[in-house]
């Protein structure tokens, strides 16, 4: 009993760290530039497909693309920003909404084109390995993708708080009248934030194809997952990000190991509509922001 | 801090600025800064004087109109471009960034001295040596301070960029009459340095005693003007009267 528990726990903060990093982008660009980012899970799911093109053409490790990604995928979204955003930018809030839904269904459907509705996984040398201690067994993906979601949060949170450019990116959250007078440029600023977001999502992407099938079309269930924990973390604090994460993914191992399967995902949306009712900013009552 | 050299003389001719078109607030305000003057400017609530210091510092587009600065029109220069020609806006209320401890907010007003990272930390060092009292508050979060020692962090994180010509909105407002001397006195430390001040307030006397020279503006226009001597004077009751003071 107590070994299953132990599994069950070691397997939903693995999980968890990996959610909290599918929700650190969406957050990041929602809670400093109020960007609603509804293509933040396309740009996950074209993350999975970047490791997938990587393994299976070139046999390169997803631990590999991990890295890859982030670079790729910040140019990715600094383009995305210059040709889409920099327009509507202050214009209203619904037309970027808009925007980013019409985006969302351009990547999906061009992405069914190139790699049809099948769905794929990434086989690599370690996927059916398992961490043996004592008789707890662990796999070895998801340790190996949990670690990945733990430095790309570490180094979130370290480049927010100790470097220069973090804490500008945070005053510009904080007001951006004030931003503008010191000098900063908030407008390239934004850029910069919209590509670690979209270099997030992408990484995100890269961790969750080693340890889950995907496909072009169910994408959209990672918005969920992502939403889920940008709730339950508040805006723009890596550190609440990450403990939203984690409390989501032991309440999905813990409640897949004591419930019928039909009811893990209605104890999530029961907790979402709990935590929407009971407070806007979430778990930021219970944890200070700790960016 | 070293003595300013040679601050710019900033001059507004017949500047028209609003939020909404066809609907000006400001309907054609001239002014002139002298150099190294304190400059006030007076007038009634929703009178445009926000705003007049909000186009100066490039958040609101003049639709026509100058805004010179020594020999440079600015009156189209966007707001982030301000600070690099020593011109830096203090705006009405709070401005500090909450979140971030009284240190980072100092350091990010010298965000235009970034490429050297030595210099800017010397800079916000000095900024303590020159107000000691937030030597204390150095790593506590600017939002949680009190407002007298937000408004210290939000001049300190003015100064440090050196400007030249400062503009100044409302500075002692909310503030406790110990604290709001202390403001009045810095900005005349400041002056003292060779630089250039306009003073937007409401505090009419307290606003006179340090100026040099102060504008009245109403409903977005010029009214009356005069140097300090004036506004001791005979018009000084006409204002007071007719701001109701
Ligand atoms: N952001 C804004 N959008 C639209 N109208 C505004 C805005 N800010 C100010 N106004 C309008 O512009 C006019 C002048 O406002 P402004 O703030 O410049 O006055 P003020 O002289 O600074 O007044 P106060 O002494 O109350 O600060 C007012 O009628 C106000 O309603
Ligand atoms: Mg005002």
């Amino acid at each position: 009993m107590l070994d299953r528990l132990a599994f069950i726990i070691t397997d939903g903060i693995l999980l968890g760290l990996i959610y909290a990093i599918a929700g650190l982008g969406l957050s990041l660009v929602l809670g400093i530039m109020g960007i609603v980012n509804v293509a933040h899970s396309a740009f996950i799911m074209l993350g999975s497909f970047f490791a997938f093109e990587l393994f299976r053409r070139l046999g390169l490790d997803p631990i590999i693309s991990f890295f890859l990604a982030m670079p790729v995928f910040f140019l990715l979204g600094t383009i995305v920003y210059r040709a889409l955003l920099t327009r509507i930018e202050r214009v209203s809030q619904s037309q970027g909404l808009v925007a980013m839904f019409g985006l969302m269904v351009l990547i999906e459907n061009l992405s069914t084109i190139a790699w049809t509705t099948d769905t794929r996984v990434i086989t690599a040398a370690y996927t059916n390995a398992s961490l043996v201690l004592g008789s707890l067994y662990i796999a070895q993906v998801k340790l190996i993708a949990g670690a990945l979601a733990l430095v790309l949060t570490l180094l979130f949170w370290a480049f927010l708080r100790f470097t220069l450019i973090g804490r500008a990116i945070r005053a510009m959250g904080q007001n951006r009248d004030a931003a503008l007078s010191v000098g900063i440029d908030v407008r390239r600023l934004s850029a910069v934030v919209f590509g670690l977001g979209i270099a997030c999502a992408g990484a995100a992407g890269v961790a969750l194809a080693m340890v889950f099938p995907f496909s072009p079309n169910t994408q959209i269930q990672w918005l969920a997952w992502a939403f889920l924990v940008v709730i339950l973390g508040g805006l723009g604090s890596v550190a609440n990000t990450l403990i939203a994460g984690l409390i989501i993914g032991l309440l999905q191992s813990l409640s897949t190991a004591f419930l019928p399967f039909d009811y893990v995902y209605l104890v999530l949306y029961v907790l979402l509509a709990v935590i929407l009712v009971l407070r806007r900013e979430g778990l930021t009552l219970v944890v200070k922001r700790a960016i | 801090m070293n003595a300013v050299s040679s601050a710019p003389i900033l001059k507004i001719a017949n500047v028209v600025a609003g939020y909404t078109a066809g609907h000006p607030v400001l309907r054609g305000v001239n002014l002139i800064a002298q150099p190294g003057h304190i400059t006030g400017v007076l007038g009634p609530n929703g009178a445009g004087k926000s705003t007049l210091l909000r186009a100066i510092a490039g958040f609101l587009q003049p639709s026509s109109g100058r805004i010179v600065l020594g020999d440079e029109d600015i009156a189209a220069l966007p707001p982030h471009r301000h600070m690099e020609r020593r011109i830096a806006l203090l705006p009405q209320g709070r401005s500090t960034f909450p979140e971030l401890t009284v240190a980072e907010n100092i350091e990010l007003g010298g965000w235009t001295m970034r490429g050297d990272r030595a210099r800017l930390r010397q800079a916000v060092e000095a900024m303590f040596a020159r107000y000691p009292h937030l030597r204390a508050l150095r790593d506590r979060p600017a939002g949680s301070l009190s407002g007298g020692q937000q408004r210290a962090v939000e001049i300190a994180r003015l100064v440090i960029g050196d400007p030249k010509v400062l503009l100044i909105d409302e500075p002692s407002v909310g503030l406790s009459p110990i604290v709001a001397a202390q403001v009045y006195r810095e900005l005349e430390a400041l002056k003292a340095e060779g630089r250039t001040i306009l003073l937007v307030d409401q505090d009419v006397r307290a606003a006179i005693k340090i100026a040099d020279y102060a504008y009245v503006l109403s409903s977005g226009r010029n009214d009356i003007e005069g140097d300090r001597s004036a506004f001791e004077g005979d018009l000084g009751v006409m204002v007071r009267r007719w701001l109701g003071v």
